[in-house]
Order: C-alpha cells, then structure tokens, then sequence
C-alpha cells in the first residue's frame, strides 16, 4: 500500500492503495465517485472513461501510479450544475437509453471536443467507436456530438 | 375552471430521469452505500460434465478478510424442482450450491465471502476443486438422436404443407442458422442483499420484480411478504435480467449464513456462463407459391439446445403461423439438451430469430418468383391471425412496406444482383417485415396527491422498472394526461417491489401496462374525490378545483387495470418493416451498412423521442446479429471460447450509418384503452433478414448463416440464375 494524493474535480484527495490499483477503483471504492462505471475491466468497452489532463483515458486499465500530478476529470466533474454543451446536447437528442455507459460516452465525447471543435462523421466514428452502448445510442450520440460542437462554437 | 397545460401523452418531452444519467447520479444497484457490507464472488467449474470429489477451502479460508466460503457440503438447503429438466420461466426457483453434480462449464461450484472485493477475488483462485469428469454432450450434431419436444405449445399446423408444396409452382427448402448470443447490457449483474430477521432486502439488478420475489421466496421457502427488491435504475437487461439468476441466490444465502449484508458482482467472464444466452438456432424453411405469388405452404420446423437439467426455447416459428396468408402451415420446435448453461430470453426471443429465416425465405421465393420483394409481401398479407385463428386488432403491415419504400427509395432497385456497383463496391437494398406480439398485462399502479402552496402535486408508485426505455418518462406523461397537471409536477417512484404490482419491464409489454394501470389509477383518484366532495361522476372538475373544494390536501389511491375481453378476442401485435442499403466490397468481402428506413406501426407512440431510441436500440442489436455477434463453444471441453468484450463483438458507433424512423399515426383501442403496444423488441425484428437480403441483391449471395462475415461472403458461392 502506497499514500497517493490525487487532483480529482479540481480538490485533492488522498488514497493509500497498492500502487498498481486501477484509477477506477479508486474512483468508485475509496473516493465514492460512482458515476465511472466499470464494464469489462480490459479497456474494450469505454465505460470506465475519465480525464486526465483533458485527455480521454480508460481508467480501468490505468494504475493510479501513473496518474503522479496529473488532474483526474470524472463526470461528476464535467460541470458543476450538468450543463455542459455535450451533457445538454445529450438531454435534447435523448441519447442516454439505461445510461450505465453515458458517462463514458460524455467524457470521451467531451475530449474529443476539445481536440476538435468541429469533427466530421468520420471523425465522430473513429473517435467513438471505443465506447459501447448496448441500448444502440449510436445514432444520436452523433448527432449530439454535433449540435453539442454548434451550441461550442456559437 | 382552470385548463392547466400539461407534457401529456405524445409529446417528445426530454425523459424527466435523462439529467441523472448525463451527470453519473443514477444508481445502478451495487452503488448504494450499505454499512457493514462484505463481498462475495463466485468459483465456477473447469469441467462441463460430472461430479465434484473434493472440494480443499483451507487456503482460501486462512487468508486474510475471508470470512466464509460456501460449497454444497456447509450450503443452506434450497428448494428445487421435482422434474428432471424444469423448464426455466420468470418465476423458476435458482438453486445453487446444492450438489456435487456438474451441468456445465461456468456453473458455481463454490462462494467466498470476504470483507472486500479484491480479497474476495483472490480467495476464490485458491479453493482447490477436483473432478470425476465425464464426456460432456456439446456438440449438437453428434446428439440430434436426442431431441425432444419441449411442450404442447412446440408443434402447430393447419391444412397439409405437403400437398400444398406438390400443388405449388415454385418451391424453397433452405435451412438457416443463427449462433449462440449474449445480451451483455453494460451494467455487469449485481446485488447487494440483507437478510435480517428473516426478511431478505435486495438492491438487485432484475427487470421483474414481483417474479424475481416469487423466485427469491420460493428458492429460500419464505413469505413473498418477506422479500423486498429494489431497482431503481438498471444498466440494461434485454433478457438476461428477466429470470432470478443463481449470483442472487448465493449472496442471498450468503448474507443469511454470516449475518452481514453481501454485495456480489458478476464478472463480465462469468455472465458468459452464469446469467443467460440467446439459443443457437437451426431453423428449417419449406415454401410453395403458385405463379401469382400467392403462398400454398409455409414450414418452420426449429431445432435447438437446453441445458441437461434445465429447459428454455425461443419459439422461433411462431412468426411464419401468424404473419402470411397460407392455407398449410407446420411449425414444430425440437431440444437437445447438451452440457451448456440453460438459455433465456434475448431482445425478442423467437422472434429476431425467426424472422430472420422466414423473411430471408421469403426473399428467396421472391427471387424465384421474379417478384418485388415487397409486393410479395403485400400479396400475402393478412388481416386475420390464421395461426390463433382470431382477428388482429390492428395490423399496417401493408402500409410500413409501401411508406418505407416510398421514403427509401425502393423503386430504384434492381432486380438482379450484382447490377448496382460503385468502384469496388456492390451496391444491395433489402427489406423485411417486422412483427412483435404487444402484449398488456394486468398492471397496478398508486397515485398519491398532494396540495402544496395552491398547487397539485401526484407522485406514481409502481414496482414496474426502467432498464433504459423510458419507462419513468411515459408514466409521468400518462398521470400527467389523466391528472391534468403538468409533468413537472409528478414524481414518478419505480423499481421497488413494495409498489403496487405490475408485470415489469420484459416482452414488450412494459410501456402498455404501465400507462394503462396510471390511467386506472388517476381516474379513480377523481372518482374517490368526486365522491367525496358530492361531485357527480359526469362532471368535468380540474384536480386541484376538486381538493380544494372538498378541502381535502393529500390523497391516496390504487388503481388496476386489466386486458379486456376483446383484447383477448383478437391477436395484439406490434408491425413494422425495415429497408437497408448495404455496400459490399466485392475482393474482401467486407461490408457497411449504410443506411436503414424503418418504419412502425405500434399503436398510440406516447413519447416520440424514446419511442425512437427504442426502435434504433433495437436495429443496433439486430446488426449485431448479422455482423459480429456469436458465441464460440470449444466442443470438447463446453468453455466458451469467446469469454469477454475483447472477443464477443458487438456493434459500435461506426458500424451503424444514417437510421430513418417513422411511426405511422396509430391508435389501437382493441389492444388497450389508451391504444398503445410495445416497441422495445419490434426494431430487432427485421434487421438482420433486410441486411441478408441486401447483401443478396448486392452481391448474388444468399447468407444463410450468422453472423455474415467477410470470409463466409468470400467463400459462399452465388445463386443460382444470379
């Protein structure tokens, strides 16, 4: 077991886990942010995805080791009353079916986002394509990609 | 009197629960904080067939945090069933741990419990488990000389298919096959149970909870009054979560055996083995027509496989005794029972499946015939249930086909394959029929009425559930509608299994037995307080006129209703039809699907946007069928090759291109008072035939057999006359 103090959400938190524990578990066991949502614990499946240093990563395959300064982003995080464009667009397009791989969706969405503002299909696709949803969301998860990068970039 | 404005039935209103689950808020059900809660995992077993000779717990017992494992020799006796292979209903008792016996790769064999989750885990790895292992029967062909009929309902027919095969024009025998799937919703199956005083409270992932009670008590030999499940929101379920798995059982008896609330999480490797699959399907097809078109015999004879001790079908055939005009028709469904965990329903169990041979078929008599597909269709429609021998309450199947071809673009087909190309792809259009049974089931519901500063508030209690369609959002429109209060101003309390009962959420009759059972609900709401402010039941008084003149500021009331007399008069089905363009490259086989119009026909939508998310969830999971889903079995040994998301393939974001859906204007007042049928399977239906059958105008090549991947597109041969 190891002390590691984390930036999670823009506050800091301390931990004392092994170092090889997975972000995730981190997130959900001993920090209690549950939003972060295990799926396949093999980073196939996207729903586990968080922010580090804006960067969209699978947090179930990250040792919380490796995380060292950087600021940890969960869902909870994204926005401080859930109106980020991405989580409004989401409400408009009712993209979220049961909602357990949203927030994966969201975050993954979001950093894509920031990347570029203003992606293609394409782009959409490749982007996304890590992220499962077994309600079939795909369709409008496009769109609200979409009209989220508009109501950005308005 | 006041006319308030209200988001009532038919709106597209945002669902009123989509804020908690675009910010993380919504609790699955093993996030709910529960103190002193130990965890509990499962050991499955390495062998398909046989018996356990030792089981050794001492290491795993010594190590630190276990608090106690479970095998058949220290487990709690549990109620099972007195047949030989019960068939596994919505009600089956799951006993688990109860004997050395080994059924099949996967099956529990022993439970550790532990005070966390890791210590758990690990614990599990040292309980060292020896066999008599015997030959397991996993190979279905090797073991056809077992088959059996599983019930009464299994085999149909009327009129003689034979002679009306020798009396046809033009013939098909084909046999179709569809593999091994699993429902997989992205939520893992999880519970937390307390059992205290012998009282079991569970926070359990199930989709119906008044039968998921029954199972518990049952299982356990309790009081149903003694068993309480909640589920307030659930990560998916599309079948698996229908039926009382043994994960629930164990930590059940787990938390009764150490006193301590348990909290058990299914692995992703162990839902391959533990919590359900859909059936492989072999499904034979014989069709005769006459010139015209007209069909004179239709067979669908199914075989399939169940577990040795236990016995589930998908009837795959029910949709080729309803769906055309034939005068013969013969259906029958055939088990074998092989060394694999029992199936269970998946998204419109019989129905995905069996479309997809008998709408592949008929795409093939149609190619025989040198007919449009869709107007073959058409010519043999029906507006009578020629297998339940009853009327349908309403059926548009006619008008999906011709709307869907119309906005599709249909007309620019070309009869024969190979004829549209675009560089090096084969350009195909396919079409299905798709067609549910929209069945409503007798549904309670409780509606508690609040005056607050001058205004009327309604909370609904139902322990009907939402596994993601909607349910929450449609009973707010439905009391908001029949209150007269706007959806802002209702609360809406499912998945508790102490609410009033209802048939849960599970073979698309969720959405029309909730609103029905609102709809009773709050109209006797206004016929109690009529009553009691001396208001005749005729007159037309605002909610919150009514309390306020009878000065009455909360009142509570149930309400039930129940399929009428000419609902089961006729035959209640959901119908639609799909429309795919497919691209095929014609060196490697590969394929995309670029665009789908679907079009439905289900009654009164009560909410247009998650209405839609219904069908387009079901068109996913049905491309899943036609381009990656499959399960693998290893054939000597019955472990599933494909053990996690890396290897069982399901569609992602780019594998689905533009979806057009419409919903044709519909109220069916037979199938229930407020005229609305289910949706939630009706997507599925029609996909993977109208995807296989594009793939034939594309490319000359019938696909019989799913998933239709690139090397057997490759490797398949063209028609003939293509």
């Amino acid at each position: 077991m190891a002390v590691f103090k984390l930036k999670i959400n823009g506050k800091s938190r301390e931990v004392d886990v092994d170092p090889f524990t997975p972000l995730l578990w981190v997130l959900r066991d001993h920090v209690g942010l549950v939003g972060t949502k295990f799926g396949c614990g093999i980073a196939q499946c996207g729903a586990c995805t968080v922010h580090v240093d804006g960067k969209a990563v699978r947090s179930c395959q990250m040792p919380v080791q490796l995380i060292g300064e950087g600021e940890v982003t969960t869902i909870e995080g994204l926005s401080e009353e859930g109106d980020h464009p991405v989580q409004k667009a989401w409400l408009e397009q009712d993209v979220p079916q049961c909602g357990y791989c949203q927030a994966g969706q969201i975050m993954s969405a979001t950093a894509l986002l920031k990347e570029n503002p203003n992606p293609t299909d394409e782009e959409i696709e490749t982007a996304m394509s890590g992220n499962i949803c077994r309600c079939g969301t795909y369709t409008r998860i496009k769109r609200a990609i979409k009209s989220a990068a508009q109501n950005q970039n308005a | 009197m006041k006319t308030l404005e209200t988001s009532s039935i038919g709106k597209a209103i945002d669902r009123i629960d989509g804020r908690l689950k675009v910010t993380g808020m919504a609790k699955y059900a093993s996030e709910f904080p529960v103190e002193n809660v130990v965890y509990a995992q499962g050991v499955t077993s390495t062998i398909a067939k046989g018996k356990i000779t030792s089981i050794d717990v001492t290491e795993a017992e010594k190590q630190k945090g276990v608090i106690k494992v479970i095998t058949y020799k220290n487990a709690e006796k549990l109620k099972e069933s007195d047949e030989k292979r019960p068939a596994f209903t919505l009600t089956s008792v799951a006993p688990v741990l109860q004997s050395p016996e080994i059924h099949y790769y996967g099956q529990y064999v022993a439970c550790v419990v532990a005070e966390t989750f890791e210590q758990a885990q690990y614990a599990c790895r040292l309980v060292k488990v020896t066999y008599e292992e015997d030959k397991p029967d996993i190979d279905l062909d090797k073991n056809r000389s077992k088959a059996f009929k599983p019930d009464d309902q299994a085999d149909y027919s009327r009129g003689d298919v034979d002679a009306g095969m020798q009396s046809s024009d033009v013939t098909l025998e084909a046999t179709y096959t569809t593999p091994i799937e699993h429902q997989h919703p992205m939520e893992l199956h999880a519970a937390i149970v307390s059992w205290e005083n012998g009282k079991v409270k569970t926070y359990a992932s199930q989709q119906i909870l008044n039968d998921a009670k029954t199972a518990i008590a049952d299982t356990f030999m309790i009081s149903e009054d003694n068993v309480q499940i909640i589920a307030a929101y659930l990560g998916g379920g599309f079948g698996s979560k229908l039926n009382v798995h043994k994960h629930l059982i164990m930590a059940t008896m787990a938390s009764k055996m150490i006193g301590r609330p348990v909290q058990i999480t299914v692995t992703r490797q162990q839902m391959f083995t533990n919590t359900g699959m859909r059936q492989f399907d072999e499904q034979k097809m014989r069709l005769g027509a006459n010139k015209k078109g007209e069909l004179q015999a239709l067979a669908h004879h199914t075989t399939s496989h169940c577990a040795t001790d236990q016995m589930y079908y998908e009837a795959c055939g029910n949709v080729s005794k309803m769906l055309y005009k034939t005068p013969n028709n013969a259906v029958t469904h055939r088990l074998i029972p092989l060394n694999l965990q029992v199936p269970n329903s998946m998204r419109a169990p019989g129905e995905a499946t069996g479309s997809f041979a008998l709408e592949s078929a008929m795409d093939e008599m149609a190619w025989k015939l040198k007919m449009d597909p869709v107007e073959f269709r058409i010519k043999n429609d029906t507006q009578r249930d020629l297998g339940a021998d009853k009327p349908f309450s309403s059926r548009l199947l006619v008008e999906c086909l011709r709307i869907g071809a119309d906005k599709f673009g249909w007309s620019e087909r070309k009869m024969q394959p190979r004829a549209n190309q675009n560089g090096n792809w084969l350009v195909g259009y396919g079409v299905s029929a798709a067609s549910r049974r929209a069945p409503y089931r007798k549904t309670s519901a409780r509606v508690i009425a609040d005056m607050r500063n001058g205004e009327v508030y309604a909370t609904i209690q139902m322990d009907g559930t939402d596994i993601g369609t909607g349910s929450y959002t449609i009973v707010a429109q439905t009391a908001a509608e029949y209150l007269g209060i706007p959806v802002k101003n209702i609360n809406v309390e499912l998945g508790d299994s102490d609410f009033p009962v209802t048939p849960g959420s599970g073979g698309s009759w969720g959405a029309a037995s909730y609103a029905n059972g609102v709809r009773v609900a709050c109209k006797n709401l206004f016929s109690k307080l009529k009553q009691n402010a001396g208001v005749a039941e005729e007159d037309e008084v605002a909610l919150e006129d009514l309390m306020k003149s009878s000065k009455v500021t909360s009142y509570k009331v149930v309400g039930t209703a129940e399929p009428s007399e000419e609902y089961e008069n006729h035959s209640v089905f959901s119908f639609g039809a799909n429309f795919a363009e497919v691209w095929v490259d014609k060196d490697t086989g590969m394929y995309r699907i670029k665009r789908m119009v679907n079009v439905g026909s289900a009654g009164k939508i009560l909410n247009p946007k998650t209405a839609y998310s219904q069908i387009i969830g079901g068109l996913t999971m049905g491309a899943g069928m036609v381009i990656a889903e499959q399960t693998q079995v290893e054939p000597h040994h019955g472990n599933f090759i494909t053990r996690s998301l890396a290897d069982y393939h399901v569609p992602v974001n780019l594998d689905l291109a533009n979806i057009d859906v419409v919903f044709l204007p519909e109220e069916d007042k037979i199938a229930n008072e407020i005229g609305v049928k289910g949706i939630g399977e009706l997507g599925i239906t029609s996909v993977a035939a109208s995807i296989a059958n594009a793939i034939f105008n594309a490319t000359g090549k019938r696909m019989r057999d799913l998933p239709i991947t690139p090397e057997k597109l490759i490797e398949a041969s063209l028609e003939a006359g293509v």
